[in-house]
């Protein structure tokens, strides 16, 4: 009947991945976040949403400047939206259940709506009327055991609409598929019977024949997903890892190669902070590795060994005619955001830390060996343009921070640039230091085909108005800033990140 | 729960060994309260130890319970000791096994009496006393 050692088995694994795992701290209060955010008016974003006081829409949003007839199209991104129940507050940004946005583009017009992902957990703690399920980086007492990942899930990363459905996703569990016209929760994607909740991360990419790659990790494993532009599932691998148990966020693709950093990060949800302790903290005695598998037949692969550093995204990858794959990405000295950053702002505090940076990675696929070099500046959410994906691509699209009194206050970001990453020249707006500046997309101007031929898409919290702002540049322009902008009437959770689907 | 369903798991504890007088049968026996099912999905597979030795490997009692409400009550008779650990998963698909995903994740909800823990239950984390209150188990979310 039952067999104890298999669930044994299967617990521990689940344990492994740190999903069932408690996290480290308590619930925090809510009215002292309340309380400190009052004189922090950058920060009211990580107030959060109440599913209490439901979904925003907003049909027409009130517009300045000129926005393209051409530009037509829905804009999602997602994002921890949901931090407070019953009194109680996480203690992480990573924590908050995802809330997927959409603007809708057409004809000038912007239509906003905003939908808490319901999720299994998001269902139940709302039937219960407080949090129920351990978190990323906060312990429910007598928290609720989980089934398997998606017991934990917060589908609260990242939001892609592929093959007519919208993905909603997170880093250890499934994504959740939504109906784009209205944003409603189909459920977790069952993309075969015995992949159910087996990780489906935050970061798939989408290569330009519309065919989509994407990693999930689990302890030691790696499990590689292709799906065909008609959503179907094309292909599954399951591999090892060479650096078990850490951060795996990010990864890049290339016509033959998926690249994957292994960033020497441990998540520890096991140990009681105290002492100095860190929960995530970066091991400096380790490489950077970057898993390079072929698509075709993940076992024929090579490891590369750069200088330690935590890693969330990668930008692009492409393959040389001399057989080296180059590899952008963001860089930082340890994990001081993802241990206390993202832990200072859910207080309502800010605080300086971690800032990470442009790398470029060459990787000898022949000899195996690697050199990498930093750029120096304070960047995150880097992008490229999607046509280009695992292509070359020259410029490089991310949000930064370059201003010295901004820059020792806080990690927050005040502006957007383009990276010539062939000439070395760097282009800027600053929306200055009264914004955060939240990732902004390059969408291609239709019928034409240069890099800079697109518009740069993004939000930002502009602390003035106390309101979320959506935001078009032209990329041949990025200097003179926003040629058109759409004011919502209303404060939405700062986000991760989002993709732009053409009408 | 219907007349029939009670008949059923009644007969399910007498074949797995349940006393036959009725006083026998009150100190064999306990009350057990499974929440969090998934209700009219399956089976409840339920084992019963009843010290630290054999836990996890040869259960003193085992039993199959139909999934039938949110809230199940069944007896469980033939138990000689106070103390009882309960583990239990819903076998959603009733193969008889714990369904686990291509990576042994486990994906069939499961529960244990007294505390889980973290790593799923031991003898220490499921043993209660047994006494006229009904055990308790809650299924995994």
């Amino acid at each position: 009947m039952m067999n104890r050692r298999h669930l044994m088995q299967a617990l521990s694994a689940l344990g492994g991945a740190g999903l069932a795992a408690p996290a480290a701290a308590r619930p925090a209060v809510a009215a002292d976040f309340a309380a400190a955010v009052a004189t922090q008016p950058l920060l009211t974003p990580f107030k959060g949403v109440s599913d209490a006081s439901g979904d925003p829409f907003t049909e027409r949003l009130a517009t300045r400047g000129r926005w393209p007839q051409s530009l037509a199209g829905r804009f999602y991104r997602n994002g921890p939206a949901l931090f407070e129940r019953h009194g109680e507050r996480y203690h992480h940004w990573f924590d908050g259940d995802g809330m997927v946005q959409q603007f809708s583009l057409a004809g000038g017009h912007i239509t906003h709506r905003g939908r808490l992902v319901r999720t299994a957990k998001l269902q139940a703690e709302a039937k219960a009327g407080r949090f129920l399920m351990n978190a990323f980086g906060t312990t429910i007492p007598g928290g609720t055991p989980g089934t398997g990942p998606d017991s934990f899930n917060a589908a609260n990363t990242n939001a892609l609409e592929h093959a007519g459905r919208v993905l909603a996703m997170w880093e250890g569990g499934s994504a959740y598929g939504l109906d784009p016209s209205d944003l409603s929760t189909q459920g977790p994607v069952v993309w075969r019977d015995d992949l159910r909740q087996v990780p489906f991360s935050a970061h798939p990419k989408v290569d330009p024949q519309g065919h989509l790659w994407n990693i999930g990790t689990s302890g030691a494993r790696i499990v590689v997903w292709h799906i065909d532009p008609q959503g179907a599932l094309a292909g599954v691998q399951v591999g090892d890892l060479p650096y078990a148990g850490g951060m795996v966020h990010d990864m890049a693709v290339t016509p033959r190669y998926l690249v994957v950093p292994l960033p020497p990060v441990q998540l520890d949800f096991t140990t009681p902070v105290g002492n100095g302790r860190r929960r995530f903290a970066l091991d400096a005695g380790q490489p950077l590795r970057v898993l390079v598998m072929d698509k075709a037949d993940i076992s024929q692969r090579r490891v590369f060994e750069l200088p330690p550093k935590a890693v969330f995204h990668v930008g692009n990858a492409h393959e040389t005619a001399d057989g080296q794959v180059v590899l952008s990405y963001v860089g930082a000295p340890d994990a001081w955001f993802l241990d206390v950053g993202a832990v200072a702002m859910m207080k309502g505090q800010l605080a300086a830390g971690g800032a990470s940076s442009t790398h470029i990675a060459r990787l000898d696929m022949t000899s195996g060996r690697a050199s990498t070099q930093s750029l120096g500046d304070t960047v995150e959410f880097p992008r490229i343009d999607p046509r280009r994906i695992g292509l070359p691509a020259r410029w490089l699209l991310s949000a930064a921070s370059w201003k010295p009194e901004h820059l020792g206050n806080h990690s927050l970001l005040h502006g957007v640039q383009l990276r010539d990453t062939q000439g070395g020249v760097v282009r800027r707006f600053d929306y200055g230091a009264h914004t955060v500046v939240e990732e902004h997309i390059l969408v291609p101007k239709p019928g034409q085909r240069g890099e800079l031929d697109a518009w740069l898409l993004g939000t930002t919290f502009d602390s003035r108005a106390q309101a979320t702002v959506l935001n078009l540049l032209d990329a041949a322009r990025i200097e003179d800033g926003p040629i058109a902008q759409a004011t919502l009437p209303y404060v939405l959770p700062l986000g991760f990140h989002g993709n732009f689907t053409a009408a | 729960m219907t007349t029939r369903r009670r008949l059923a798991i009644t007969l399910l504890s007498l074949l797995a060994g349940a006393g036959s007088s009725s006083a026998a049968h009150a100190r064999d026996c306990a009350t057990v309260e499974v929440r969090n099912v998934r209700a009219g999905q399956g089976s409840l597979m339920v084992a019963a130890y009843t010290d630290a030795a054999s836990f996890g490997r040869k259960p003193v009692l085992s039993m199959r319970v139909p999934a039938a409400d949110a809230v199940t009550t069944f007896q469980l008779c033939g138990l000689s000791n106070s103390a009882v650990a309960l583990m239990l998963f819903q076998d959603l698909d009733d193969d008889g096994k714990m369904a686990r995903n291509v990576l042994g994740l486990p994906i069939e909800p499961w529960g244990s009496s007294g505390t889980p823990g973290m790593f799923g239950p031991s003898w220490e984390t499921g043993r209660v006393e047994r006494s006229d209150a009904p055990i308790v188990v809650s299924m995994s979310l």
